[in-house]
């Protein structure tokens, strides 16, 4: 990468760290460390959301995406509106109002100890590791792309992140993440600017070309529960992801705990409802307008360079055929792409004839990927180099960087918001819980900075191990899977008067086992029900055995 | 909190409300979707 383009990547993480220490002051209280003392507007909390929801892996894999597969990936995130507007009437009032640092704490208010640390322990389990893997998915990637240690890379994204979390708490959290979300919007413009100037055939033509190889098909409304994106996964399974998501993990539990109100809380997260499709459906454009660009600008065999290098000094020969091959099958295919977009009226013979070219050179490129993965050993993931290889070649000076620089963003604010919620819940739920109750402010805020570096630490850890952590990390996200929508079971349960302590806890366990055995049993269910499924368990074990067990019920 | 925002008849108006707010918005970008489907799929 160009000089300046790094110099425009080490101003902005320069910039977000020492405003990140800027931003700690009046933090020196749990209140403010913890939830910035209640005191942060609606659109700081709403763009806090949105950027810790944002990760890495929607910029670079979420595009590429976009670019291999069209829009239908949206569909995910269909029920993201109702979701919000169903939290906002009822645990944001329920956890804003009473007064506490974590989503867990909540829970010993309303049934028992074992509730609160079960859902806790099982919290720290699943985000202490996913940590890990959300610095690793840009680590990867960058290392690959920049051909640096894989520990650099890591280290780019991971030590600025804990400076800021550790010194300034969660405003200084969310106010970097105001930060980071607005780059990664503008980073996102700025392609597709480019790609408008730079793009060698009409709007018009250029959709025509996207939507005959599927790539703008959005809606699929076939009900079947082994599809993740269709319609119906979305608005059913995806309104419990998100409610379980939104409503119950930490990580986003604690930002809109520091809104002014209930209201202001509210307001944060409705700037969700409004404006996640569309970012969503802008993410996945990008990708389809980079494919389309692709038509006609020869990109390369394999898009990830360190496969390519290895390629090349193992099976140089076979490869190079290939290179040939794809180099023909581009040409034709490039011209019936032109074809296609100087057809007026009857495009049927045209895009039959653009579809058979793009699947030669699909076939081509299936052939280059498995070489790779006979010779790297590791599986493909070509599909999160698309955009990073486009940006780096085909953007202009310095916004090449500031696509970098919002990659890397997107990676902070969701890092920083998992240390943040790591080390609140380990203080909060389990050191001040049972090891030390009754200890100042100070001494709790020292242990906070330490749980977060030693979270970020363990975060780094695993990153830099990520690729032979591969299964474990695999097994450990499984395993996370189990108990998302039970622990939205649990917060249901919360809300009805009758359910009891022994009743929830009882039935967290059981949502766990049945979303294991459905896992297990019927692998091809798609994992948006998972959460359906837990969350229903929970509520019928719950209620069932309510009568049972105590409750310290307030609400 | 105060009475007016704890009382829930007030919270279901509220709810009513953005709930239709939510929708009408996601309902027009959803209808961009659709339209780009049904013009070039």
């Amino acid at each position: 990468m160009h000089w300046f383009n790094w110099l425009v990547v080490i101003v902005y993480l320069a910039w977000v760290v020492v405003d990140g220490i800027r931003k700690s002051k009046g933090t020196d209280t749990i209140a403010g460390y913890f939830a910035a003392n209640k005191s942060l507007s609606w659109w700081v909390v709403g763009l806090s959301v949105m950027a810790t929801q944002l990760s890495a892996v929607t910029m670079i894999g979420t595009t590429g995406q976009g670019a291999t597969d069209g829009l239908r990936f949206v569909q995910l995130y269909f029920g993201l509106p109702l979701a919000m507007v169903i939290l906002g009437v009822t645990l944001v009032p329920l956890l804003h109002g009473s007064g506490v640092y974590t989503a867990y704490e909540y829970l010993e208010r309303r049934f028992d100890a074992k509730t609160r640390s079960l859902t806790a322990f099982l919290f720290l389990l699943s985000r202490g590791m996913s940590c890990g893997t959300i610095i690793a998915a840009p680590g990867v990637v960058f290392s690959a792309i920049f051909g640096i240690p894989l520990a650099w890379s890591v280290a780019l994204i991971g030590i600025p992140t804990i400076i800021y979390t550790m010194i300034g708490g969660v405003q200084a959290v969310a106010w970097a993440d105001v930060k980071q979300m607005v780059l990664i919007v503008v980073a996102l413009l700025a392609i597709v600017v480019v790609l408008m100037f730079q793009m060698p055939v009409n709007p018009h033509d250029a959709l025509q070309i996207a939507g005959s190889t599927g790539r703008l098909k959005t809606f699929d409304f076939s009900f079947t529960v082994n599809e993740t994106y269709t319609f119906w996964s979305g608005v059913i399974g995806g309104t419990f992801l998100m409610l379980s998501y939104f409503g119950t993990d930490q990580s986003q539990v604690q930002r809109y705990l520091t809104a002014r109100s209930v209201d202001e809380a509210r307001s944060s997260l409705l700037m969700s409802a409004y404006w996640k499709i569309p970012l969503q459906a802008l993410v996945l454009l990008v990708g389809v307008g980079v494919f389309v660009y692709y038509q006609f600008v020869q990109p390369p065999l394999l898009f990830n360079p360190a496969h390519e290098e290895a390629v090349l000094a193992e099976q140089a020969p076979t490869y190079a055929a290939l290179q040939t091959r794809y180099g023909e099958a581009f040409t034709l295919r490039e011209s019936a792409a032109l074809t296609v977009a100087a057809a007026d009226g009857d495009t049927q013979a045209a895009m039959d004839e653009f579809l058979a070219r793009e699947a030669d050179i699909q076939a081509i490129r299936g052939e280059a990927l498995a070489l790779a993965e006979d010779v790297t050993g590791e599986t493909s993931r070509d599909v999160n180099y698309i955009i990073p290889r486009f940006v780096l070649s085909e953007l202009p000076l310095g916004l090449a960087g500031l696509f970098i620089a919002g990659v890397i963003a997107a990676a902070m604010s969701s890092i920083a918001a998992e240390l943040n919620s790591l080390a609140t819940t380990s203080v909060i739920d389990f050191y001040r819980r049972w090891v030390e109750p009754e200890a100042t402010d100070a001494h709790y805020l020292t242990v906070s900075r330490g749980a977060t570096i030693l979270w970020g630490t363990f975060a780094c850890i695993v990153a830099t191990y990520a690729a032979t952590l591969g299964s474990l990390i695999e097994v450990v996200n499984r395993f996370g899977s189990f108990f998302y929508g039970s622990i939205l079971g649990v917060f249901l349960l919360a809300m009805i008067p009758r359910a009891r302590g022994t009743g929830a806890f009882v039935g967290l366990i059981a949502g766990m086992a049945t979303v294991a055995a459905v896992t297990f049993g019927a692998p091809s269910v798609s994992f948006l029900w998972h959460n359906v499924i837990g969350a229903v368990v929970v509520l019928f074990v719950g209620l069932s055995i309510g009568r049972l067990g105590s409750t310290t019920a307030d609400a | 909190m105060t009475e007016v925002e704890s009382s829930p008849e007030a919270a279901k108006r509220r709810f009513r409300s953005t709930l239709t707010k939510v929708l009408v918005v996601q309902a027009a970008a959803l209808a961009m979707l659709g339209l780009l489907q049904l013009l070039y799929s």
